[in-house]
């Protein structure tokens, strides 16, 4: 049994090192990321909550399962590599700008009860 | 009928403590984030099912308090196999103990879950998932350790030689399983450990890990003789509740 | 994004990742030891959320391009820093539950605060640790009154880890506004969303009470509310701080050990499944 005079007795049972010993963890070694996507009742979308690095998809939802679903309520879990996820880049944002000016895609932008009321109230001029 | 009831409950329910414990010790210092999350969560659901299985003992079978039974019984008295004790040394080591184990586990609960016993069943049957994920857990480590390279599966099979012989010792038989086996609350464990090795078998094989031949089962546990790192296990666990166990904690 | 501000966040929600990490060593001490099920499991359980803690916010700083192996590298050099607080001893069971309750009331004032910051992804991060902290400090606030209310012998304990404790809590949010290098920019960008002395001064109005009412102490005899509902203590001594920020702790090596052997006896499980095409990836946000 080890000793390093600690005052956890798990550590004191671990061959450590030299506290200035030289650690390096090299690029790649945490794996590849996959986004999460949790639903919380069946029919319901599955949101994005996070990621998890894993080193496969079968891992990346091993490690979902207790990263995201360990607490609140959760019935199923996608997760996919962060690198298949197209998405458009932050400067493109102007593609949409335009959208909310757009009434003619809208219910708002069509004013049907005036002009029924215009009309009802032409005929009762008429009369 | 009772003490061998006792003594039934009291081995799942010490295997189960005493393999959480071990696997918490891993956590905040696993191998990568993620997995340090996943197995502390195993690591809780295993004291849980102790917890559970103690609270059973006790409101049924007269066993003192949970707390009591767990933090201040006496070495000799725990039923614990070897398999369980031993200090964790690498992750190799755990992840195969916990592959051995998992699956025992879960069919000692499908059984209970049609003993008998009425009141095992429920609690088996809740436990269901939460066992389904860890055998899905460590399947998922075997298989893709196994097939990484020549420095991990040596790795593992190295894990499964010293496992196995320790794994065999959760079947030791004891002079309780007839009367158990009679009265139809559990199958018995020659019979469990056929089905054991039938549902591995085709895993390891997938893994093409070799099984050791011949493998001696380690025995001893379940009657009370254990190896020389339980003492201490047990001496650490009740460290604080053992200085004044009358009082609240 | 402006290059500075983008540079100030990651130094910021890495250090705190970093400080979630290690946070799992000084109550990982007492995990084989927590007297019974149910504060055994509770410590297990928070000590787990630590980790997954430091998850969440990695991922969080890896969203704006630097890479989780980089961090972890920049903590193990000591480039990067972490939470001062975790350098401590947890001796008794008693630290843990003073840690437990007040350490977490402590992150909680911060993180409250900074939850309502500018920078989405953190902002989320850390509405989720929040979450879980408000479970965290109400299984050390019982844990606290366990003690408090318990034997003779556990009040002694307990007071004795008060006074271990105290100051650095009084540490935890950080140097003196008056000194802090970051503080002023961070908050601007709203980064921080409180300065330092600030939220030193709101954590006694919510706990020093709560200790009071049990009949435990604090060290500090100059600590008590004015009239104009500002609490006076006595300034904690900053350059003990400063000394244990740069390594002189009681456990700064100890810290550094286990981290590092936790690297390496997990890199044989990290590298035999490594991908050749993973180096270039980030989550997408």
């Amino acid at each position: 049994m080890m000793n390093n005079d600690s005052l956890d007795p798990r550590v004191n049972r671990l061959h450590l090192s030299d506290a200035a010993a030289p650690v390096i963890v090299n690029d790649g070694e945490n794996w590849n990321i996959y986004e999460v996507f949790h639903q919380e009742k069946r029919g319901a979308h599955h949101e994005h909550v996070g990621c998890v690095h894993a080193p496969s998809p079968q891992l990346a939802l091993v490690f979902a399962k207790e990263q995201f679903g360990r607490r609140k309520k959760c019935v199923n879990i996608w997760v996919v590599r962060s690198a298949d996820i197209p998405a458009f880049e932050v400067e493109d944002e102007d593609m949409f700008a335009n959208n909310a000016d757009k009434t003619y895609r809208d219910a708002s932008g069509f004013k049907v009860m005036e002009k029924i009321n215009k009309y009802k109230a032409q005929q009762r001029g008429e009369k | 009928m009772q003490a061998a009831i006792t003594y039934l409950l009291t081995k799942m329910a010490d295997d189960a403590l005493i393999l959480g414990h071990r696997n918490s010790e891993w956590t905040g210092l696993g191998p990568i984030m993620e997995e340090d999350i996943a197995f502390s969560s195993m690591a809780q659901d295993k004291i849980g099912h102790a917890l559970g299985l103690y609270s059973i003992l006790h409101e049924q079978y007269g066993t003192p308090d949970p707390d009591k039974y767990a933090f201040l019984r006496e070495e000799k008295d725990f039923r614990c196999c070897h398999l369980v004790e031993l200090p964790n040394r690498a992750y190799d080591f755990s992840l195969m103990r916990h592959f051995l184990f998992d699956h025992a586990d879960a069919l000692r609960y499908e059984y209970m879950a049609q003993s008998s016993l009425e009141s095992l069943r429920p609690f088996a049957k809740k436990l269901k998932g939460e066992i389904k994920y860890h055998t899905l857990h460590a399947n998922a480590w075997l298989t893709q350790l196994s097939r990484a390279g020549e420095d991990s599966y040596g790795r593992m099979q190295a894990a499964l030689d010293e496992c196995l012989p320790l794994a065999l010792g959760m079947f030791e038989q004891s002079s309780f399983d007839t009367e158990l086996m009679e009265a139809g609350i559990y199958p018995g464990e020659e019979k469990m450990q056929a089905a054991w090795l039938e549902r591995i078998y085709p895993l390891l094989v997938k893994c093409a890990l070799n099984m050791p031949v011949p493998a001696e089962p380690v025995n001893g546990g379940r009657h009370g003789f254990h190896t020389e790192h339980l003492g201490p296990l047990l001496d650490e666990m009740g460290a604080v509740f053992r200085l004044d166990p009358a009082a609240n904690w | 994004m402006p290059v500075d501000y983008r540079r100030q966040l990651i130094r910021l929600i890495e250090q705190h990742a970093h400080s979630e990490v290690m946070g799992a060593l000084p109550e990982g001490t007492w995990i084989t030891r927590a007297p019974g099920f149910k504060r055994k499991l509770a410590l297990i359980a928070k000590v787990q959320d630590e980790v997954g803690h430091g998850q969440l916010l990695y991922n969080a700083a890896e969203t704006l391009g630097k890479r989780r192996e980089a961090m972890i590298n920049d903590l193990l050099s000591g480039k990067s820093k972490y939470s001062n607080v975790f350098n401590y001893p947890a001796e008794t069971w008693a630290d843990v539950t003073v840690i437990g309750f007040l350490i977490d009331a402590a992150a909680i004032v911060n993180q409250v605060a900074n939850a309502k910051g500018s920078y989405g992804p953190y902002c989320r991060a850390l509405d989720r640790i929040c979450y879980e902290e408000s479970f965290h400090l109400k299984q050390g606030h019982d844990a606290f009154i366990e003690l408090a209310t318990g034997t003779n012998m556990q009040r002694q304990m307990l007071q004795e880890a008060l006074n271990r404790w105290w100051q650095p809590i009084m540490h935890f949010f950080g140097p003196p506004d008056k000194t802090s290098v970051h503080g002023e920019k961070l908050m601007q960008w709203k980064v921080k969303m409180a300065s330092n002395d600030d939220m030193r001064n709101q954590f006694p109005d919510a706990y020093v009470p709560k200790i009071w009412e049990l009949g435990m102490t604090l060290p500090d005899a100059a600590l008590q509310k004015n009239e104009a509902g500002r609490w006076q203590y006595t300034d904690p001594d900053w350059n003990l701080f400063f000394k244990v920020i740069n390594g002189e702790g009681p456990c700064n090596a100890e810290r550094m050990k286990v981290r590092k052997w936790a690297e390496e006896s997990g890199r044989w499980v990290r590298t035999a499944l490594m991908s050749h095409t993973a180096a270039d990836m980030l989550p997408v946000a």
